[in-house]
């Protein structure tokens, strides 16, 4: 045990230790400051904050939680990729071998079911909170903008990961969904004056978005497009707008009476 | 500052601390689970491993017994010593001394041999790149250079020849020294390698990975991983006879027959093939998994997802069975059922029945058929008396104004009638398709109705008429006409309606009343929801002028045969794979289990049970048979099976090489028709299998003797059916029964001048014919006939043919009769016959002796000497 | 009591009874301190967060998130542990659910359903969400409340949004998932689904209530005046409302503006409006035309 400052302070002195981690941490306030913008993951901090953003009762940490649950949703999304085929003949057997072959492919599918709704949940509680602390006002209000496709985004996300397992709750949810799109006034097929424009079923906006009259493979391959690659890399960009923006307006709101 | 921080984050680092070591706990579960919670299998391939194990070692202690037993150890202790022998006389020495030179001058000229080799390919290297050179540049002292090395290669090779001459001569005078010893070696390696055969299994055993098995079908992505539990199911040995260990039963059947790497288990057993996890998912016995598991018998109904025919399939019989109960019962009547789209009407034609049956009986049948008797074919429709009183009404309406019965209760038959029409009943064996309750019936693939109440059913003329010519009745019926004269019908006529008459009944309509209009109506509209023309003819009745034109002229009409085409029950054509969401509980949903099976079931068992409104009748059907309905039911299914897999029926492939089916034309079909002989012999793949097969009967039969037996069977028939059955088939051993005389021969068959005897002789020696089989027998010139016969009898005797074969009363009773075989045979079929028994009757158990042809010219010039005098 | 149970279980559910609970907690949450900074508003005193000093980034911020993610990292880990995601049959196009419900998050616009035809329950109103989301900022020129929790100086505000979204999203999914059963019909919690159960409400719309046939140009004409008043009416009250007690606010907001709240505004309002008058007077359309029903 008393060598025990000896080891660490050798292991410090090493090169590779010290090329990490560049200086000590003496904990003043230069070090603290340092440990935030020295850091490409935290710098995204401001050096000092507010207590209130310390202080959980305020934002209900709302917002990190909805984007932790994004980034564990993406970690568990990569890795489910490797198993899946956006296939109609192969896309239900992968789901069934991620359940009775993949190793960890209950957790890992599980992870992401629940991760998705449990992101859902709370991006609405964050809007909520947003909306009552009336964080949204001035100079946020384009922050809000952001947030509100963000939310619509993550609703769709959601919603075209549905369809990937291939089975009966997803396909009729999709195709509940989708046949909403058929009654769009003027660009629908079933909406109000879309006789105008000679519209059918197989160039209104449903057929746009299932590449087909009806949910078939093509709808699979677009949903699995959109929900692996279109939507999240337009949330990303969406994110760092929203973030960038939080620190731009002056971090988390404070009363401003 | 940085103080304030600290004291308030003390109660942070225990959360954090906490929250860290739950997730580390939480992981490590997670992958405890994932290893083991979600691979039982493991433990059952452990298990599976320690049994066989054990086993293994068991067989190698066995065996190492049985080689001490039977003094191997002996033996191998000898080689042994004798091999040490050989060791210390070669160690001693000249020998020694002799092996160590030998083995030097080996090695030296090995050596050289070694460094010649190394010199050809140095000259051969050389003489390519010279030979490269030359032909780029063409420049002549290239070619010298060739010319050169050309010499050094072959002068090398020379070398090299006779050095490798020197080493065979070494390597043989080497080797005769150690000869001796070799031998041993070999020797005693050989005693022990059945013992380390035992040894290197019990090691590979241990050595098998314990890891998920499946048979993957790569073109339509079946994966059945069945076997990573049921590791030993296609075993060469039983290993443990406890699930999921066991071996395939009947694997040379089954497996055998459809290898596990191309068909994979669950296209027969179905249940979830990719389940590994647990056995319910893996059975399929899951929410949400339409195809549970089937197991046992019941695995017998797949066959039908790629069997076109199922008739004989080894391993099917179950399913065999059960398909027979479908066609009694006539369900595809009413459903439209895939293969049965053009099996006959199960009812008789109803359209003259006013003609036929008492009005009474008819009610009596309409509210339940089963009263009447009790093997009744005809389910239970539920009518009340109004309203089986109303379909009567309808149906005497076509043939009629009145509902009338007639009573002979009170008549006195005539007594020399009955006796003469008590001859001709057993005569003709109206006892094999007939029961009169309870005996007969044995022909139990024709149904026919219970004859033990008629008398008080029909009306003697009907069932004069009826006996004369069943067909113009009922057309297709499977009742033949028999040859009687009239006097014969009117003594059977007597004797039915005296003999057979329910004491029960009850003749209210002797008096003829008059049908009322809308009760006619009112049967008409329940003969249409019900469907009663599903089973029975009704057709043909639009027209009613010249029955009841009174009738008419008050508004009464008939279904039309577009009125009467649907089929009114649902579509079975895949009920075996109907999603249950489209299976309808209705009331019973918390009472039975939700699966397709239990509903199948459940509806044969109480048509009506699951909602007010159904109508399907009641056949009151046995368990067993509930059970063996829902069996084939279940079989049929929508099932992608690939094309591959498929067995198509002989209709099918027929029709796919765009061949005919074999269909009987000419008279002789009229006389099928009438006779109808298929009810019990089959003849090119057509009709039962009750009576011998007639396929080649034109070159297996005599005429004179056909002749005979068709005027005469009960006399001169051999006792061919009598045979023990020994349980070597499947199915009810044969009672005692004969052919029965249909009276052939007296008649002319319509719109010619022969008669029916004539038709069929000449059908059967013009069609029934196979060019396999000779008219004649080759002659052999070098041997008197007697000598031959003698021959004959010889080989008779000492092939031990008597054993089974009957001649007079001497002999065995497992084959044929063989008394009057110089009669019944050709001798071109006994000569065919011989050679190979299995060609005409595949499923025959007489051995093949390997016979060469003289000795079945032999053997046929013998059988055929064996006659009966009967004139 | 079982179907209850059994549909509160299912996998799916399982995340509409954590968000009922979550909704709740952090509903209560916000309006508990709502009140306490009325409270200190009242008193004229600083509310909560006002006297707040900066502290350092690291370590306290870095150390409460990295505590959440963790939190966060457990309840996900035993909610997966706990519940197995669900995986029905293979999708069969010829085998319809009954009832076919979209994800649960978009129950409420399949509930709409029930009231309005899909152009506007499917497209046009959730449309008008998002429209309306977005343009809260801008219509929303109350300077207070800004930065802090409170109820008394953004009532009217706080009001509607709280409508909006307690009732006419969370409450719609909430029934969309535990109250709706085969034919969408209405079914309690402890009841049991039943398949063939049939329930016949005789509709039928506004105007042959007064004996127009509705789709007759009369009918046709006067669906549209009750559509046209509503809209038009629902402009013009609050403007004269507003004109007499406080006309500043109509100042400051201006026409477009003003024209905004009250479109979203009235939108918002019709839908408990024909939820009632489905419910209540079992009207099925107001206004047909040759296009669309409203």
């Amino acid at each position: 045990m008393k060598r025990l400052p000896e080891i660490t302070d050798k292991v410090k002195r090493n090169l590779i230790w010290k090329s990490i981690f560049r200086r000590d941490y003496r904990n003043n306030v230069r070090d603290r400051a340092q440990a935030i913008f020295g850091n490409v993951f935290l710098h995204l901090h401001p050096v000092q904050v507010r207590e209130s953003a310390v202080k959980l009762r305020f934002t209900w940490g709302m917002g990190g939680i909805t984007f932790f649950a994004f980034i564990t949703l993406v970690i568990t999304g990569v890795v489910l990729m490797f198993y899946y085929h956006p296939t109609i003949d192969q896309a239900y057997t992968d789901i069934k071998d991620l359940e009775f072959q993949v190793p960890f492919g209950v957790i890992l599918r599980n992870l992401h079911r629940w991760g998705a709704h449990f992101m859902v949940i709370v991006v609405m509680i964050h809007m909520f909170r947003v909306f009552m602390t009336g964080s949204y006002k001035a100079p946020r209000q384009f922050n809000w903008g952001i947030g509100v496709f963000l939310l619509v985004l993550t609703f769709l996300l959601s919603f075209t990961g549905y369809l990937t397992p291939w089975d009966q709750l997803g396909f009729w949810a999709i195709t509940v969904g989708t046949n909403m799109g058929a009654a769009t006034p003027l660009l629908g097929y079933q909406g109000p004056f879309s006789e105008y424009l000679h519209i059918t079923p197989y160039n209104d906006v449903r057929f746009a978005l299932l590449g087909g009259a009806q949910v078939g493979g093509n709808a699979l391959l677009r949903s699995y497009i959109w929900h692996c690659v279109a939507i999240p890399l337009i949330s990303i960009i969406l994110m760092f707008v929203h973030f960038w923006r939080v620190r731009k307006d002056g971090g988390i709101s404070k009363p401003q009476k | 500052m940085a103080n304030e921080n600290k004291n308030n984050s003390s109660y942070k680092v225990y959360v954090f601390v906490f929250f860290s070591a739950v997730l580390l706990a939480l992981s490590l579960w997670v992958v405890w689970d994932d290893e083991f919670g979600l691979r039982p299998w493991k433990k059952y391939q452990e298990e599976f491993k320690t049994m066989k194990h054990d086993q293994l070692e068991k067989d190698y202690r066995k065996a190492v017994v049985e080689f001490q037993r039977s003094g191997g150890h002996k033996r191998l202790a000898e080689l042994e010593a004798q091999l040490a022998k050989a060791e210390t006389s070669f160690q001693s020495g000249g020998t020694q001394e002799k092996y160590k030179q030998l083995t030097k001058q080996f090695d030296d000229l090995h050596a050289q041999s070694a460094i010649n080799q190394k010199e050809l390919q140095n000259a051969r290297g050389l003489f390519l790149e010279t030979e490269y050179y030359f032909t780029k540049t063409q420049k002549p002292e290239y070619k010298v250079k060739m010319d050169e090395l050309q010499r050094q290669i072959d002068a090398i090779t020379l070398r090299g020849n006779a050095l490798q001459k020197k080493e065979e001569v070494l390597k043989n005078s080497i080797s005769a020294i150690t000869s001796g010893k070799a031998h041993l070696e070999a020797e005693i390696e050989r005693m022990k390698s059945g013992l380390e055969d035992l040894k290197e299994k019990i090691a590979n055993n241990n050595k098998v990975a314990v890891e998920i098995k499946q048979i993957h079908i790569k073109d339509i992505d079946k994966a059945d991983r069945c076997q990573t539990c049921h590791i030993g199911i296609d075993g060469k040995r039983q290993v443990s006879l406890l699930q999921p260990f066991a071996r395939h039963p009947a694997s040379f059947v089954y497996l055998d027959h459809h290898d596990p790497t191309k068909f994979g288990c669950t296209f027969c057993h179905r249940g979830q093939g990719r389940a590994t996890t647990s056995t319910e998912k893996a059975h399929g016995n899951v929410k949400h998994w339409d195809e549970p598991l089937l197991a046992g018998d019941m695995t017998q109904t797949s066959c039908l997802n790629c069997h076109g025919d199922i008739k004989g399939l080894r391993g099917a019989e179950e399913i065999v069975n059960s398909t027979e109960l479908l066609k009694k019962y006539g369900c595809y009547s009413c459903h439209k059922i895939p293969g049965y789209e053009t099996m006959g009407d199960v009812g008789p034609v109803l359209t003259e029945v006013g003609t036929k049956v008492n009005y009474s009986w008819a009610v009596k049948w309409l509210l339940d058929p089963k009263l009447y008797f009790s093997t009744a074919r005809m389910p239970k429709f539920f009518f009340t008396q109004d309203q089986a009183e109303s379909i009567a009404d309808y149906l005497f309406s076509m043939s009629g104004t009145t509902r009338h019965d007639v009573d002979y209760s009170k008549e006195t038959p005539n007594a020399k009638l009955v006796e003469q029409g008590k001859a001709l009943w057993s005569q003709a064996r109206c006892n094999l398709c007939h029961t009169t309750g309870g005996r007969g019936g044995n022909h139990v693939k024709v149904y026919a109705p219970d004859l033990s109440k008629v008398g008080s059913k029909v009306n003697k003329e009907w069932l004069f008429r009826w006996l004369k010519n069943p067909n113009a009745y009922f057309p297709g019926t499977k009742m033949p006409r028999f040859r009687f004269t009239d006097e014969d019908i009117k003594s059977l006529v007597e004797y039915i309606t005296s003999e057979y008459k329910d004491d029960e009944a009850e003749p209210k309509y002797v008096q003829p009343v008059e049908i009322q209009v809308a009760s006619i109506k009112k049967g008409k509209d329940l003969v249409q929801k019900y469907g009663c023309y599903g089973c029975h003819k009704l057709q043909g009745m639009e027209e009613m002028v010249q029955i009841a034109p009174s009738l008419k002229s008050q508004g009464v009409s008939f279904l039309r045969g577009d009125e009467m085409r649907e089929k009114i029950g649902t579509e079975l054509s895949s009920i075996g794979s109907k999603p249950l969401e489209m299976l309808d509980f209705g009331k019973l949903k918390k009472s039975i289990p939700n699966d397709r099976l239990s509903y199948i079931k459940q509806k044969l068992r109480d048509p009506r049970g699951y909602r007010l409104g159904l109508r399907m009748p009641d056949f009151r059907l046995a368990e067993s048979e509930i059970n063996e309905l829902a069996a084939v039911l279940y079989g049929f299914t929508d099932s992608n099976v690939p094309v591959r897999f498929m067995v198509p029926s002989r209709q099918e492939l027929d029709r796919m090489a765009g061949v005919q089916s074999y269909k009987f034309t000419g008279d002789f079909a009229k006389v099928i028709a009438d006779v109808k002989c298929t009810n019990c012999h089959s003849i090119r793949g057509i009709g039962a299998d009750y009576a011998p097969d007639l396929s080649y009967a034109g070159s297996k039969l005599q005429e004179g003797w056909i002749r005979n037996f068709l005027a005469n069977p009960d006399v001169i028939r051999p006792l061919l059916q009598q045979m023990p059955k020994l349980g070597l088939t499947s199915g009810k051993p044969a009672a005692k029964i004969t052919m029965p005389r249909f009276n052939l021969g007296q008649q002319k068959v319509e719109d010619t001048n022969r008669t029916d005897v004539d038709v069929v002789i000449n059908f059967f020696q013009q069609e029934l014919v196979s060019n396999d089989i000779p008219k004649k027998i080759p002659v052999i010139t070098t041997m008197t006939m007697p000598e031959q016969i003698s021959k004959g009898k010889n080989l008779y005797d000492e092939k031990g043919c008597k054993s089974c074969h009957q001649i007079g009363t001497e002999g065995g009773a497992l084959g044929p009769n063989l008394s009057n075989v110089g009669n019944r045979l050709n001798p071109g079929f006994i000569f065919k016959h011989l050679e190979n028994a299995r060609k005409f009757k595949p499923d025959i158990v007489e051995p093949d002796y390997g016979f060469t042809e003289r000795e079945r010219i032999y053997l046929t010039n013998f059988l055929m000497t064996l006659k009966l005098n009967t004139k | 009591m079982n179907p209850f149970i059994e549909i509160i279980t299912q996998p799916d559910n399982i995340a509409i009874v954590i968000m009922i609970i979550m909704v709740t907690f952090f509903m209560v949450w916000a309006f508990q301190q709502a009140f306490q900074n009325d409270r200190l508003l009242a008193a004229g005193l600083p509310v909560d967060g006002e006297k707040d000093k900066f502290v350092d980034t690291f370590k306290p911020l870095v150390r409460i998130e990295l505590i959440i993610a963790i939190v966060v990292m457990v309840g996900l880990t035993v909610w997966s542990i706990a519940v197995d995601a669900p995986l029905e049959e293979i999708a069969n196009p010829t085998i319809t659910p009954n009832p076919a419900k979209a994800p649960w998050y978009f129950l409420g616009l399949q509930e709409l359903l029930v009231y309005f035809d899909p152009w506007l329950a499917g497209v046009v109103l959730p449309s008008l969400i998002v429209v309306g989301l977005l343009a809260i900022p801008y219509i929303d020129i109350n300077p207070k409340g800004n930065g802090y929790y409170t109820f008394s100086e953004r009532k009217y505000a706080i009001m509607i949004f709280s409508f909006g979204f307690f009732v006419l999203w969370l409450l719609l999914i909430v029934i969309g998932v535990f109250f709706r059963g085969p034919g969408w019909l209405w079914y309690w919690p402890w009841q049991e689904w039943d398949h063939a159960r049939v329930v016949f409400e005789p509709t039928k719309d506004l105007t042959s209530l007064i004996g127009v046939d509705s789709r007759s140009l009369p009918g046709f004409i006067i669906g549209a005046l009750v559509v046209g008043s509503y809209l038009v009416g629902g402009m013009i009250a609050p403007y004269r409302y507003w004109k007499k007690n406080n006309p500043e606010l109509l100042a400051k907001l201006g026409i477009v503006r003003y024209v905004t709240i009250i479109f979203l505004f009235i939108t918002m309002m019709s839908i408990p409006i024909k939820m009632v008058l489905r419910l209540v007077f079992l009207i099925k359309y107001i206004w047909i035309t040759p296009w669309f029903n409203v």
